[in-house]
């Protein structure tokens, strides 16, 4: 039996940054469509069982009524029974679930937010990322038929994964010595004092920027340091930059549509599991992954970490190109037979 | 967005009156002293107060049938909104309209309805006023999840974008109309979407946070005021009480109350002042008893106003025509 888990995100895609920036809106009807096209795509490709995070608007049976209308359903899709919080908690709970019942790939659609949520979970199983949020650096746009097919390669396990997966980095972040947070590509400090809307925008309340990666090509605060820098998702280093103090100014794609000059000085290269003390000049927030998550006092004590304890991210052309080598379509089509 | 102490404070105030005006509301009606209906607030003061909070004195809102919070958040006059209640002729509509019409145009307040989706046309009416006249003033539109299915809220959503009006939709999915769930009555989870249909902004956020839904319509009154056109904003959030008093909420699944009490948009702001210093518990508690005392009053200023006389049931039923084509 081979399987893989899919976990939509349904509140991704809507947030404040549609108002504050020029960011698409994507529907839940879309995020069913390219469900659709995976799990076509995976069963095509050898997978029996896809199971799915349930959510409010029930996406994983609409998936099924909509390929069993079309008699186009030939796998098996179990949406988990679990209780529903309408929250992060859902993603959570969601992961640990799919990992515990030994899924070989999970698909996610999302954005950064809702990938640090699964790699707040998630252990072992690899992580193939679909882009449908806002300020997309983890995930990228890819079409649904392909991560299926690339999910079901990884499911298969006939290959050596060391060819096409990657332990991704990550920043962990510490209060009194106990782990309190992790974001998968960048962490904001900011004057914002609340919570509110979560998303996280005003250049001008940015004290500095902690990344795992960075490129002039990632929408979002990453792209700052991007600008500077470029820091590929292999290099065993991360970086942090301090922000409207002094330096030079830089033009960054800080939003969707919004490339603004910032005051920066230079990065400062932060070591795999180098520890960083930040302390709080004033009142403020942490945000993780574009989202403000922690609210902070003044003379309060962090410690910014980079290490290579992210989840395991599946390269979709490699899994493709390994399977082609080695004739992995070529069987498949002909044990159908 | 910047947000003073003080006007956290206020806005905080005003979450107060809200809940212990419709709390008031509830026992009156018990009690038989408030004849018609009342459909009340209780669990939505965030959606109400940080909206109001993001507008000036001389900008406008269209309410609903569900509308104290939102007249009280605006600046009406719990005094004459009590009356009002008890149907007497110091009432804001001289007692003859009840819960479901009060208005108070110097202060912006076009108008709580009882006809659902009615408020959308008004409020693009006020719209195309302001841009008429070349203020800077913007609408707020307050309405509930199973208006968005009437026509008035597609006309209305289509022309403000048409127009780009500065009207700013709030949209409190409080998850049903009447006793219908959002479930059975929408396939769709977020009205936010149907902004894209009208080419604005739709966005969703927690309408139980206070400082999420000041910070998400302050951002779309800028946005009003600087021309750049109408926004959808979509407030999730939950009415404690049945549509009205007397509604037994058969319909609600056991478990949803509770659970959404426990994200209840009060505690949640007394939290973050304790946490950041912004008031002590004592002085929370002192800001809820003087609240006490302005709900009592009300109830004494409705108690001693007299009844509408029956001769008054024939005035305000027809506008006087004055000179210039105005309306008096």
């Amino acid at each position: 039996m081979t399987s893989i888990g899919i976990i939509a995100n349904p509140a991704s895609g809507k947030d404040i940054r549609r108002l504050v920036s020029h960011a698409t809106v994507i529907d839940n009807n879309e995020k069913i469509n390219i469900v659709e096209r995976i799990v076509l795509g995976a069963q095509a490709i050898g997978v029996d069982r896809v199971y799915m995070m349930p959510d409010s608007y029930n996406m994983g049976y609409r998936v099924t009524d909509s390929l069993n209308t079309c008699d186009e359903l030939k796998c098996e899709i179990n949406v988990i029974n679990m209780m529903l919080f309408d929250g992060m908690e859902d993603t959570l709970n969601a992961t640990e679930y799919l990992e515990h019942l030994g899924v070989g790939c999970i698909v996610t659609l999302g954005g950064d937010g809702t990938n640090r949520a699964v790699a707040k979970a998630v252990k072992n199983v690899p992580l193939i990322t679909i882009s449908t949020g806002t300020n997309n650096v983890y995930p990228v746009m890819m079409e649904g038929t392909v991560a299926g097919m690339a999910a079901a390669v990884v499911a298969s396990n006939r290959f050596n994964n060391n060819l096409f997966i990657s332990r991704d980095k990550r920043i962990e972040i510490y209060k009194d010595g106990v782990l309190i947070d992790i974001a998968l590509i960048d962490a904001v400090i900011s004057k914002d004092v609340f919570v509110g809307s979560k998303a996280i925008w005003d250049m001008d309340k940015i004290e500095k920027i902690f990344v795992t990666r960075s490129h002039p090509a990632s929408i979002g605060f990453s792209s700052v340091l991007g600008c500077k820098k470029i820091i590929s998702p292999q290099d065993d280093f991360g970086a942090s930059i301090n922000l409207n103090v002094k330096g030079k100014k830089i033009k960054a794609p800080i939003a969707a549509g919004v490339v603004n000059p910032i005051l920066t000085e230079e990065p400062f290269i932060m070591k795999l599991d180098e520890e960083y003390e930040y302390v709080t000049k004033s009142k403020g927030t942490i945000a993780l992954d574009g989202e403000r998550e922690i609210v902070f006092p003044k003379d309060q004590k962090y410690i910014f970490k980079i290490t290579r304890n992210g989840p395991y991210h599946v390269d979709v052309i490699k899994s493709l190109e390994i399977a082609q080598i080695n004739g992995f379509f070529q069987d498949i089509a002909n044990s159908d037979e | 967005m910047k947000i003073t102490n003080e006007q956290l404070k206020d806005m905080y105030l005003t979450m107060l009156k809200i809940r212990k005006f419709e709390k008031n509301a509830m026992d009156k009606f018990a009690e038989g002293k408030i004849p018609g209906f009342v459909h009340l607030y209780i669990g939505e003061e965030a959606c109400a107060t940080g909206a109001c909070a993001a507008l000036r004195v001389d900008d406008y809102i269209t309410s609903t049938h569900r509308g104290h919070g939102h007249i009280i958040a605006k600046g009406g006059d719990l005094n004459y909104m009590m009356a009002e209640l008890f149907g007497k002729s110091d009432g804001y509509c001289k007692g003859k309209g009840g819960s479901m019409h009060i208005a108070d145009a110097d202060k912006g307040i076009l108008g709580a309805n009882g006809i659902v989706g009615a408020g959308h046309n008004i409020a693009i009416g006020s719209g195309l006023a302001i841009k008429y006249r070349k203020t800077d003033q913007v609408c707020v539109c307050f309405f509930g999840d199973a208006s968005t299915n009437q026509s008035t809220f597609h006309e209305g959503l289509n022309l403000a974008s048409v127009w780009k009006l500065p009207v700013v939709f709030v949209c409190e999915n409080n998850g049903y109309g009447i006793s219908v769930s959002q479930k059975r009555h929408q396939a769709i989870t977020d009205i936010s979407v149907r902004a894209s249909a009208y080419n604005m902004p739709g966005i969703t956020i927690d309408g139980n946070d206070l400082f999420a839904v000041h910070e998400a319509v302050g951002e779309a009154v800028e946005r009003a005021r600087k021309g750049q056109g109408p926004t959808l904003i979509e407030c999730k959030t939950y009415r404690w009480r049945g549509h009205f008093e007397g509604d037994m909420t058969v319909y609600r699944p056991d478990g949803e109350l509770e659970a959404w009490m426990k994200k209840d948009p009060i505690p949640r702001v007394e939290k973050y002042f304790i946490e950041n210093n912004v008031m002590t518990q004592d002085e929370i508690n002192k800001l809820n008893a003087e609240v006490d005392k302005m709900i009592e009053e009300a109830n004494k200023f409705a108690v001693n106003s007299p009844a509408p006389s029956l001769e008054s049931a024939l005035e305000d039923v027809y506008s006087d025509i004055v000179e210039e084509g105005r309306v008096r």
